[in-house]
This record gives C-alpha cells, sequence and structure tokens, in this order.
C-alpha cells in the first residue's frame, strides 16, 4: 500500500506542477477529459454523431495549419487530400474489400501522393498564384469525377461503404482518441527541428536556403504530412458517413478549414481544433433558426476576426497567461513574480 | 595537382541591357582576408550572390577546392562549405533570435548525426555570444537595432560552419565601437578553433565594405571592382596608391 500512495503522490505532484500550472494546459487537459468522458453523460446518438464529425474536421482543419499556417504556402484547395482519401477509401472498400482500418491509411497515402503531385508544380510558386493553382486541383478532380460515374457514381457519389465499426459509441472513441493523438503528433512535428524550419520558411524562403536548408524538400515534405493527416480525416468521414460524394472536394470544404484556423489561431495547431469544436456544433446548434443560420454564423466569425485577428486561442491565451519578460516562460495571469526566474510581470 | 582554394573565371551577369559583373577572375589561397571595395553599383554584392547561388551567372565558372560550383543551388553551396551574409539584413522576424541561428545550424553540414534541439539550441546560443548579442537571445528578432542584426547575420552564417565565408558590409551602419568589437571577432574567427559548442573552421573570407579604414586593418589583400570589372588587386598598401582606384572613388583630376 505505502508504494503505491507514494506512486499516486508523485503523479499528483506531477499533475499539479506540470498541468494545473498554467491555464491554458489544464484547459487543454480538462477538454481531452471531458471529450472521452461524454458517454458517460450521455449517448444520444445525435449528439456522437456531432462530436464525431468535430473530430475528423479538427484533423482536417489541423492539417491546413500544419501546411499554410506554418509554412506559409497558402493552400486553398486543402479538401483535395480529404477528397482523394475519401474515394480512394470508398473504392477500394468496396471494390476490393478491405476493412476500415486498412482503406483509410492507404486513403492517407493517396493523399500523400496527391501532396507530391499538387507540391512538384507549386514550388515555384508564392503568394496568390500558388493560392489560386491549388484552388484549382480539387475542381479539375471534380471535373474528372463527373466524367467517370461508372467508377466514382458522379454526382451521386459511392454509397454502401462499411461502417467505420458497429456501434456510434465505439466510432466515437475511435474519432475522439484519432483527433487527440493526431493533433499531439502534429503538435509535437511543429515543436520539432523540422517544425522550427516550417517557421523560417514562413517568415523568409531566401533567408532559409542561404542558410544552407533545402527548402524544396521541406516544402514537400509539409505538402505530404499536412496530405497524410488530411487524407486519415477524409478515410474517417467515409466510412463514418458511408458515403463518399463529391461534397468531400467541395470548395466550401476548403474555405471552411481556412475559417476554421483563421478562427482558432492560426500556426498553433490546438488553435484549429479549438475552431472546430467551437464552430462545427454551433452552426449545428444554429439549426434551430435555419434562415438566419449563415448569417449569425458569419457575423460571429467577422466579429471574431475585427476583435482577436489573431485567433479565440491566441486571444485567450494572452489574456490568462503573461509572458515573463526575463526567462519568455509563460505565467499565469494573477501571478506578480515569474515562477521560475522570480523576474517581476508586467 | 596543386588547385587554388577559390576560384572565379570569367564571370558575368546581366541584367537587360546593364552588365553587373563582366568577367571577372580571380583567386583566393586558403587563410586569406580579402576585401572587395568599389564605388555604389559596381557589382560587389552581385558577385557575392553569384558565388552563394542565389544569382546564376550568364556565364564563366566558379571553383571551390577545384570542384566546380557554378549553378549550385544555394543549399548546395552552403553544403560545400561557402556562407554569404546578406547586405540588407534578413532576420526571421517572428522568431526569436535564438531561433533565427537555430536554422542555419540544423543545415546539413552543420548537423551532426543524433542532435537534438536542445543541442542545437546550446550551439546556437554560442555562435550568438561569439558576435556578442546571447543576452538577448529570447527577445523576437524584430526587436533588434540595425548594428545587432548585422551582427545576427554574421552568427547565422558562422553557424553553418564555413570554410569560406562572404560577408557584405559587415561594418555598416555601425557605430565605431562596435566596429572595433566586431573587427576583433572577424579576426578571432579567422584563427579558427572552437568557441563553446561552435567549431569554426578559420574560413577564409571576403568582405565588402565601405569604411576602408576599418578594412584595411583586417585584410591581407584587396580586389577593387568598378563598373563590374576588376580594377585592381593587391595588398592595402599597395591599393591605396593605385591610381586607378584614386580615380574610381574620387574622380580624375581636372586640370
Amino acid at each position: 500500500m505505502g508504494t503505491i500512495s507514494i506512486y499516486i503522490g508523485r503523479l499528483y505532484k506531477d499533475f499539479k506542477g506540470g498541468i494545473l500550472v498554467l491555464p491554458s494546459r489544464t484547459i487543454a487537459f480538462f477538454f481531452c477529459l471531458l471529450l472521452l468522458l461524454i458517454p458517460l453523460i450521455t449517448t444520444e446518438p445525435y449528439i456522437l454523431r456531432v462530436l464525431i464529425l468535430s473530430s475528423i474536421f479538427a484533423i482536417f482543419a489541423a492539417s491546413w495549419d500544419l501546411l499554410s499556417g506554418y509554412t506559409g504556402q497558402m493552400n486553398f484547395g486543402h479538401a483535395l487530400f480529404f477528397g482523394v482519401a475519401a474515394y480512394t477509401s470508398a473504392l477500394l472498400n468496396l471494390h476490393v474489400g478491405l476493412p476500415p482500418w486498412l482503406t483509410i491509411p492507404l486513403g492517407a497515402l493517396a493523399a500523400v501522393l496527391a501532396g507530391l503531385i499538387v507540391g512538384v508544380p507549386c514550388l515555384r510558386l508564392r503568394g496568390p498564384y500558388l493560392a489560386l493553382a491549388t484552388l484549382a486541383f480539387p475542381l479539375i478532380l471534380t471535373g474528372i469525377i463527373f466524367v467517370i460515374p461508372g467508377i466514382t457514381g458522379g454526382e451521386l457519389g459511392i454509397s454502401g461503404i462499411d461502417p467505420l465499426s458497429g456501434s456510434r459509441l465505439t466510432d466515437y472513441y475511435i474519432a475522439v482518441i484519432l483527433m487527440l493523438g493526431l493533433g499531439f503528433v502534429m503538435w509535437k512535428i511543429t515543436a520539432s527541428k523540422t517544425g522550427l524550419i516550417f517557421h523560417a520558411i514562413r517568415e523568409d524562403e531566401v533567408a532559409v536556403r542561404a542558410s544552407g536548408i533545402n527548402t524544396t524538400r521541406y516544402k514537400l515534405l509539409a505538402f505530404c504530412l499536412s496530405g497524410l493527416f488530411a487524407g486519415v480525416a477524409g478515410g474517417m468521414y467515409v466510412h463514418f458517413m458511408r458515403i463518399a460524394g463529391p461534397s468531400t472536394l467541395e470548395l466550401m470544404l476548403s474555405f471552411q478549414a481556412i475559417i476554421w484556423v483563421i478562427f482558432g489561431g492560426i500556426a498553433t495547431i490546438y488553435g484549429p481544433i479549438a475552431g472546430v469544436f467551437i464552430l462545427y456544433p454551433f452552426m449545428e446548434f444554429l439549426r434551430i433558426i435555419p434562415e438566419i443560420r449563415m448569417l449569425v454564423f458569419a457575423t460571429l466569425v467577422v466579429l471574431i476576426l475585427l476583435f482577436m485577428p489573431e485567433g479565440l486561442t491566441t486571444w485567450v491565451r494572452d489574456k490568462i497567461e503573461k509572458e515573463c519578460p526575463r526567462c519568455k516562460l509563460r505565467n499565469i495571469a494573477t501571478r506578480k513574480s515569474c515562477r521560475v526566474c522570480r523576474a517581476d510581470l508586467d | 595537382m596543386s588547385y587554388p582554394f577559390f576560384e572565379v573565371e570569367n564571370l558575368t551577369k546581366r541584367f537587360g541591357g546593364l552588365t553587373a559583373v563582366n568577367r571577372v577572375s580571380f583567386q583566393i589561397g586558403r587563410d586569406e582576408i580579402v576585401g572587395l571595395i568599389g564605388p555604389n553599383g559596381a557589382g560587389k554584392t552581385t558577385l557575392l550572390r553569384l558565388i552563394t547561388g542565389i544569382l546564376r551567372p550568364d556565364s564563366g565558372r566558379v571553383r571551390f577546392k577545384g570542384k566546380d560550383i557554378t549553378g549550385f543551388k544555394p543549399w548546395a553551396i552552403v553544403d560545400q562549405g561557402i556562407t554569404g551574409t546578406f547586405q540588407i539584413t534578413r532576420p526571421f522576424r517572428r522568431l526569436p533570435i535564438i531561433a533565427n541561428v537555430m536554422v542555419p545550424c540544423l543545415c546539413p553540414r552543420a548537423l551532426k548525426r543524433g542532435e537534438w534541439v536542445k543541442k542545437i539550441e546550446a550551439k546556437a546560443q554560442d555562435a550568438l555570444e561569439f558576435v556578442g548579442i546571447s543576452d538577448m537571445a529570447l527577445e523576437k528578432a524584430s526587436s533588434l537595432s540595425h548594428g545587432d542584426l548585422k551582427r545576427l547575420e554574421i552568427a547565422k552564417a558562422i553557424a553553418t560552419e564555413p570554410e569560406l565565408l562572404l560577408l557584405d558590409e559587415p561594418f555598416g551602419g555601425l557605430n565605431p565601437a562596435e566596429t572595433e568589437l566586431l573587427a576583433k571577432s572577424i579576426r578571432r574567427l579567422h584563427k579558427g578553433g572552437r568557441f563553446g559548442r561552435l567549431h569554426s573552421e578559420g574560413p577564409t573570407m571576403i568582405i565588402i565594405e565601405h569604411k576602408l579604414a576599418e578594412l584595411m586593418k583586417i585584410v591581407d589583400r584587396v580586389i577593387v571592382f568598378h563598373f563590374g570589372e576588376v580594377i585592381a588587386d593587391g595588398t592595402p598598401e599597395e591599393i591605396v596608391k593605385d591610381e586607378r582606384v584614386i580615380e574610381a572613388y574620387i574622380g580624375k583630376e581636372v586640370i
């Protein structure tokens, strides 16, 4: 018993020192905890469905952030990765008969390939030209899909796909755990050496080249990584909705990803996740007033961007936390002195 | 067979009708410090950009340690061991200063196998220490003064552990005290050795500079540029007496 209590004590100490010390970490922790425990509160299929879709779109939005927020390569056709993975998963499932746990990774690999195909011609393009070129790719694919309805189902899409699992609850846990896991992986990537180079490419690409770093390789890597994560989201979406239609390649989906990211906070990874989990359920909630749904949504987004130009999470973080002027560590806003170097805050 | 350490042969670059660099040839030996001077618009910076691969030459060859590196991509040239700084500094403004130096530490040439972020950070810190701005390491690069940006630029260059370092107006905009400090650092760097975790090859240097008095104290040899051509090449003592150089800088005496 003694040993166990020591371990519990140590765990509590780690928890207090590592998570409760910063309000942002506390919020993130309780957000994860809440997501995992929601089925204890309610198993209402509709609520679970909204949260599953939120999780899937959170992966999708975070993957856009990984590419465009970090390396600054504005991708206006991010739905391409989603759609390619969606159709690949659907076709593999329907015609080859592979189970979802195989089709989703294979769909993601197809999206990586799409990332390469888009990335190579886009390497030389910058700013608005890059945005326009990437915008074209999902449109081209939509055109191809309409040309060969025999394989792709045309405008109706492919239906009759295997479900993710049997029950809504299992679906929920698969989606949420995958979202938290992939979100963590993306966050770790951005905090690594590679992430630093992505940051630097956004700031000044020529200077990065002059520093001896092969920016071509890193930009392609960003396209592929982003494609991979968006592809997982696309495959999940297909197996959850059990239909792969042209809506997965829609312009609106690409722009929605951008809205979510900019709303939540660009170049943060956790921002897009927060953005999706706020905006997507909110959109569903607004179905009670279908006539002015879009208007309310747009007003909210515009207001947020007007008063919090760097996004919601960044704004909130600045309010509840202060950066130490000396050691740059973040502290809870109520502290008078830094928790590490004891320098006076404010 | 022996070959020159660094050699430029008939290098030419045209911008439309303007020939910025016209059939320039020179050689530099290992361990030299060479000053590159000339009036504004003589093509000095263009020459540097041709060497570092940011611009592609129209004709001519650049050879480094016997290897033809003409037309290599900028990162491949850094990989060979040539690093240049920018005259107009190009920091990553929204990143901390330490991160600015960590980026060049990540280039394949400087990166040792199995080095993690912490180790690289320590190395970058040593580079900053070397140029004397390590106390500001955690500030954003946008908060630096012009003189400190110049030093940051040099820290970024030496973080790639070059064998040939090209400095584009390192003293530009610095006050005399800062200039003196930086000149000292440059001489120290040239001697080579280890500065903390940072390894210096004791690079050969080409320095473009307008502050001739300071430059002459450092360099072994001066190459003078005018209208994209080399008009003089020799020791500082010879150059200051050279009539063509005086003419290029001050103009011909009219009687």
